[in-house]
């Protein structure tokens, strides 16, 4: 009995030290001023390597964009046309010499969070890096319209250009983060893809890296000297959530501060329900279509015996009801784009074009008492596309178009659609914030993701005259000549452009989302004192 | 014993080199391709070629056999396509996540399995034993993934009590004492082995229970009764030691579990072990990763049962290990 006790005794002894291990109290930091909020991001992905020049990933933009610098930022209004609508960022300054000479001039506070100075044969070495066919960058021919980058001194850096066209500002800025030649100048370009300066990056912007550990969390701590203000928010966190599912309960739980896209209704209502988040809606960056084939499934040296009709093809535009679609997937949280476009690209929403209306007798006389069947490839990956794809099968089957409903994993429908196995796939496409290049590059004859192998001679010239067009009123005019072309002989059915909407949690003030890379303007965010958590007066 | 030994080892690497052709070829014809377009935005034909090229993908598929092997000969598992790290840096870095999870769940799934098996059958037939029977077929048709998302939901969002993702609080943990940081880790470890242990423990009460009973049923049992034995004694001395033989058998079944871990319970709570690797590394057609794990899984596999071997031949003296 006494052995009893003295046992149980012991037991409640070690309780408190069982308490501080579960409560987690240990060596805690006392930060608690203006520059002490710690936000934690649920991230789907993982980045694999945080080399701008051979990244690929939104997630990995979204780290490294705290990291490196590009030379000027598109602005808050999203214009890609002249100069007016960027901010410096590392050129404090530039300057047009003639038509085809663009002057940068870098910020001499500018410094390589190593300690050396921001200079212009960094970014000479960085053009010459991301034209670099070893390097392998996914920017490479976006740079195309550039001839040369060259130094000057030691911050004047000089950009000369092949030809004039309205968006050559962007072209020079926004596809490069300025990377440190005294790093990488000696580091085989060949080897670039897997090199260790990837995952263990030095740059010169706001953030830099302080851990990374594989599979779990990526920490970016604020350099307090950063030559543009010090960021207010002291680290920057993401947790690898591994899916969407994941990275929103980790948001709902408070394990995360915030998830760039919610997606489903579910999940927004859910995000609506909490009261410690608040909701942000941006627009969105990808737009979601059926592709059809021009060629016969496997064979490309014939037609494709239902997809070669563009009649056939408008009756199936014209077939699809999708207003009813949107309201039964998404409880219309996205917007049937009026043409192959994001949300991002909000000028060209205002156009006059407006998406074909759902007309089943119209439909059905363009068919013509035809009952033609074809496969439909889904990613399984996707329940969203899996369930618009179940929509549309229903709805074809009332007029007599019989789809069988593939549903494949996303590396078996990449391989298909390079191969040209496939009848139609239903896809979602991510685009840069101009239409310039994704468009030509999706639905352009010689476009190497044009894998319906679409063919539409005036197309291609309405596009080359809009990509050319120097204002943006007539590059709308344009635009819309080129996708009414579109509309009239259909490569694809335009489905939905999701509203972006992110979940950050109510403490974080001053949020401001950029479209084209979400978390891009974080070093403006802040953590009022008094809202301050324990995660946020931390240390390491 | 030792010409039994030489001999399963040597049976062991043949079926390592088997089982690891088999993944090779099975994984490069399979319909998809490495490289994939991460997100929704389409890489660029040219970049993917140069993939293709850096990593050797552009060799026939004869020449890309025999450089693994090779390189496998010299202890290179190679890079991994989706990744860009060393595979045995990859392996190395989810093993020790894979082992915890999966030693904590192996522990809560014998212990309790056996606790409950021995009670039942101290008390077959009578009310508790039913409920309890009751009990662990509930628990032992549970799909983990389901139990997993309920725990979840209950003791992660409703309740709070347990984190719902990961190993440990990145934003805490480095700042946390060495007592904090175990219980930080434990803190994060108790919902995802929780869930393993509770599905396992099921299956192990019902296995323990069914040994013991026929054990109890043996005549050096009634013996052991006759000499006037106290019951507790009879059942954990006599009768138990007959009745853990199975148990052993279990155990060595369960042991390459610790190393190919727990695909959808690693999923579910974002844990980033060997099973969450091998699935990530399949849907990205990572042929390299793909090899390591199997490799791995394989020889465990191989390793487990020798182990099993060799336990149950030391707890039944009329086992004998010959060649």
């Amino acid at each position: 009995m006494n052995s009893a006790l003295a046992v149980s005794r012991r037991a409640v002894a070690w309780l408190p030290v069982a308490l501080l291990a579960f409560t987690g109290c240990g060596g805690r930091g006392g930060c608690t001023n203006e520059y002490c909020g710690t936000v934690v991001f649920a991230a789907s992905g993982e980045p694999t390597s945080l080399l701008p020049a051979v990244s690929t990933m939104a997630v990995e933009r979204d780290v490294f964009d705290q990291i490196f610098m590009k030379l000027a930022e598109i602005g808050p209004d999203g214009g890609t046309f002249g100069d007016s609508s960027f901010t410096p960022e590392l050129a404090h300054r530039w300057e047009w010499t003639d038509p085809l000479t663009l002057t940068f001039h870098l910020d001499p506070r500018a410094r390589w969070q190593d300690g050396p100075s921001v200079t212009a044969a960094d970014v000479a070495f960085t053009f010459d890096a991301y034209r670099d066919t070893l390097v392998g960058s996914q920017d490479r021919t976006a740079l195309d319209h550039i001839a040369s980058v060259a130094a000057t001194d030691s911050e004047t850096v000089v950009f000369k250009f092949r030809d004039r066209y309205p968006e050559m500002f962007y072209d020079a800025t926004y596809h490069m983060r300025i990377l440190p030649a005294h790093l990488l100048r000696n580091v085989p370009r060949a080897t670039w893809q897997t090199a260790p300066f990837g995952r263990a990056p030095v740059g010169a912007g706001p953030y830099r890296l302080a851990s990374w550990t594989p599979g779990q969390s990526i920490e970016l701590a604020a350099d307090s000297t950063y030559f543009l203000g010090r960021p207010h928010l002291r680290r920057l966190i993401w947790r690898i959530a591994g899916n969407l599912n994941n990275a929103v309960t980790m948001v709902l739980s408070g394990e995360a501060d915030a998830v760039e896209v919610l997606v489903t209704p579910v999940n927004i209502a859910k995000a609506k329900a909490d009261t410690a988040l608040t909701l942000y809606s941006y627009a969105g960056s990808t737009y979601n279509f059926v592709r059809f084939n021009m060629r016969a499934n496997g064979d490309r040296s014939k037609p494709h015996p239902v997809f070669a009709d563009p009649q056939l093809r408008r009756a199936l535009v014209l077939g699809a009801d999708r207003p009813q679609m949107v309201e039964a997937v998404f409880s219309g949280h996205a917007k049937i784009p009026p043409g192959p476009m994001p949300q991002l690209w909000s000028w060209l929403w205002k156009s006059k074009l407006t998406p074909a209306s759902f007309d089943t007798l119209e439909a059905a006389r363009l068919l013509r008492g035809r009952h033609p069947s074809f496969h439909l490839a889904v990613p399984s990956s996707s329940p969203t596309r899996v369930q618009y794809a179940q929509l549309l099968q229903e709805q074809y089957r009332r007029l007599g178009v019989a789809v069988v409903i593939d549903q494949v994993d996303n590396a078996t429908l990449q391989q298909l659609l390079e191969s040209g196995k496939f009848d139609a796939t239903l896809e979602s496409i991510q685009t840069d914030p101009t239409p310039s290049s994704s468009v030509a590059a999706l639905w352009g004859r010689t476009g190497p993701t044009n894998w319906g192998r679409y063919a539409n001679d005036r197309f291609d010239a309405l596009v080359r005259t809009a990509s050319a067009a120097l204002t943006r009123d007539a590059a709308q005019t344009a635009w819309e000549s080129a996708f009414d072309a579109l509309a009239q002989d259909p490569p694809c059915i335009i489905l939905y452009a999701l509203d972006n909407i992110a979940a950050v949690n109510r403490r974080v003030a001053d949020v401001r989302i950029q479209p084209d890379s979400w978390w891009g303007l974080v070093r403006t965010w802040r953590i009022p004192p008094n809202q301050l958590i324990e995660r946020d007066r931390a240390g390491r | 014993m030792r010409a039994w030994l030489l001999r399963r080892i040597a049976a062991g690497l043949a079926i390592v080199f088997v089982t690891v052709s088999m993944a090779f070829f099975a994984i490069h014809l399979a319909p998809g391709r490495p490289f994939l377009p991460p997100d929704e935005r389409p890489l660029n034909p040219e970049v993917v070629a140069r993939l293709r090229h850096s990593f050797g993908l552009d060799q026939p598929l004869g020449v890309q056999y025999v450089r693994y092997f090779g390189a496998l000969a010299r202890g290179e598992m190679g890079e991994s396509f989706s990744k860009r790290r060393p595979v045995a840096q990859l392996i190395a870095g989810a093993v020790p996540n894979t082992l915890l999870l999966t030693s904590a769940a192996l522990v809560i799934d014998f212990t309790l399995g056996i606790l409950i098996g021995l009670f039942q059958a101290a008390r077959a037939r009578r009310r508790s034993d039913v409920a309890l029977a009751n009990v662990t077929l509930f628990f032992y048709s549970l799909p983990t993934f389901w139990l997993a998302l309920v725990l979840q939901l209950v003791c992660g969002l409703w309740l709070g009590w347990f984190p719902t993702a990961g190993t440990t609080d990145p934003a805490l943990h480095a700042s946390l004492s060495l007592l904090g940081r175990l219980g930080d880790r434990l803190h994060h470890l108790a919902l995802p082995a929780l869930t393993l242990g509770l599905v396992g423990a099921g299956g192990t009460a019902r296995f323990q229970r069914a040994a013991l009973l026929e054990a109890l049923g043996h005549d050096y049992v009634r013996t052991a009764r006759a000499k006037g034995l106290a019951e507790p004694a009879v059942l954990v001395r006599h009768a138990w030691r007959d009745a853990l033989l199975p148990v052993i058998s279990l155990a060595g079944v369960a042991l390459p579990f610790l190393l190919t871990g727990a695909v959808l319970i690693e999923t579910v709570f974002s844990w980033p072990g060997l099973g969450k690797l091998a699935t990530d590394a399949i849907s990205a057609r990572d042929y390299p990763l793909v090899l390591g794990t199997t490799l791995l899984a394989t020889c465990a596999v191989v390793l487990g049962s020798l182990i099993a071997d060799l336990l149950t031949a030391a707890a039944d003296p009329r086992v004998r290990l010959t060649a």
